[in-house]
């Protein structure tokens, strides 16, 4: 009996183990079942990130008619600048700005250049077309900082996005803002 | 005897895990926000208790901008967190898609009330709803 035991019981653990295993899925990704790390910037927080900057732009700016446009009768022109990543992880700003872009784009109250900003321009097709050239009436620029702490086992990590939009032609800051997103977590008693 | 005597052992400890909020405001409000009339779903009455609506508010800006303010407030004693989500429609009552849309966490403390304010992404969203979710 008990070398019956013994023969079967790797067989069935592996087979419980196997099915312990969770299967590849998709999740909404503006849902509240991601996953969430403390000690990286994670998607969701990029757009809770932009939600906010996107909405302080809007209510204090967009809303108030204090947006100016060099071409009377036409939309503002605006053009990304540097976003520094001062964080400890390696990202692409671009899943900060892209989403303030658009939502900014969606707002019906600005254009957004793609031949001129911070790097070059980011449409070299159209930027090698362009017949005409219009300066930006206004820049974003900003920065991604990070801190961090810990207290026992208890860590936690801050992520401050600072945003500014300065009027080209006087190089006047007209809208800043600042989100911290802090997150904390317990490390494993085993394992990293 | 015994169980008394532990009960009575038990009770800093749990004493320390409620944390409610004491708070001050004008008795006379000098300003009074616009209220909305609204519908509420209630699903999961524990949710409703961390995350209990008490008002609703809008204001509209020069530029036709749709500005929302959730009052809500924590019923428990303790501090407790929950997710929510805005969603926008325009006139024609369709769902306006935004990249920024997302779900975002909110800890209150034990009896705490705070406002969840968003602006509407186009002059042309003229509904919405929000959507609480229960934290993970």
């Amino acid at each position: 009996m008990r070398k019956l035991v013994l023969t079967f019981l790797p067989a069935v653990c592996a087979a419980l183990l196997a099915g312990c295993g969770t299967d590849a899925h998709y999740v909404n990704a503006s849902g509240n079942q991601l996953v969430t790390t403390v000690e990286q910037v994670n998607i969701q927080d990029f757009a809770n990130a932009a939600d906010a900057m996107t909405a302080s732009l809007i209510d204090r700016e967009i809303n108030t008619g204090d947006l100016r446009s060099g071409v009377p009768g036409d939309k503002a022109l605006l053009a990304i600048s540097l976003i520094k990543n001062e964080t400890g992880e390696q990202f692409d700003t671009d899943l900060l700005v892209k989403k303030i872009r658009v939502a900014l784009l969606q707002t019906g109250k600005i254009y957004a250049t793609t031949t001129g900003g911070f790097g070059g321009p980011e449409d070299p097709v159209a930027a090698a077309n362009q017949t005409t050239a219009r300066r930006p009436d206004y820049t974003l620029s900003g920065k991604i900082i990070e801190t961090r702490a810990q207290s026992g086992d208890l860590r936690q990590s801050a992520f401050v996005f600072q945003l500014s939009l300065t009027s080209a032609g006087n190089g006047v800051a007209v809208w800043e803002d600042e989100k911290t997103i802090v997150k904390q977590g317990t490390r494993p008693a085993v394992g990293f | 005897m015994k169980k008394t005597f532990l009960f009575l052992l038990a009770l800093p400890a749990l004493a320390g895990c409620m944390s409610s909020v004491n708070s001050v405001e004008p008795a006379q409000p000098t300003v009074t926000a616009q209220a909305v009339v609204d519908k509420r779903v209630v699903t999961d009455p524990d949710l409703d208790n961390v995350a209990h609506i008490i008002g609703v508010y809008t204001s509209t800006g020069p530029e036709g901008f749709l500005r929302v303010e959730l009052q809500v407030q924590n019923l428990m004693h303790a501090p407790r967190s929950f997710t929510y989500r805005f969603e926008w429609k325009d006139q024609n009552g369709m769902t306006i898609d935004l990249p920024t849309s997302t779900t975002i966490p909110v800890t209150l403390q034990g009896r705490e009330t705070t406002a969840l304010v968003t602006m509407a992404p186009t002059p042309l969203a003229k509904d919405f709803r929000v959507t609480f979710f229960p934290s993970k």
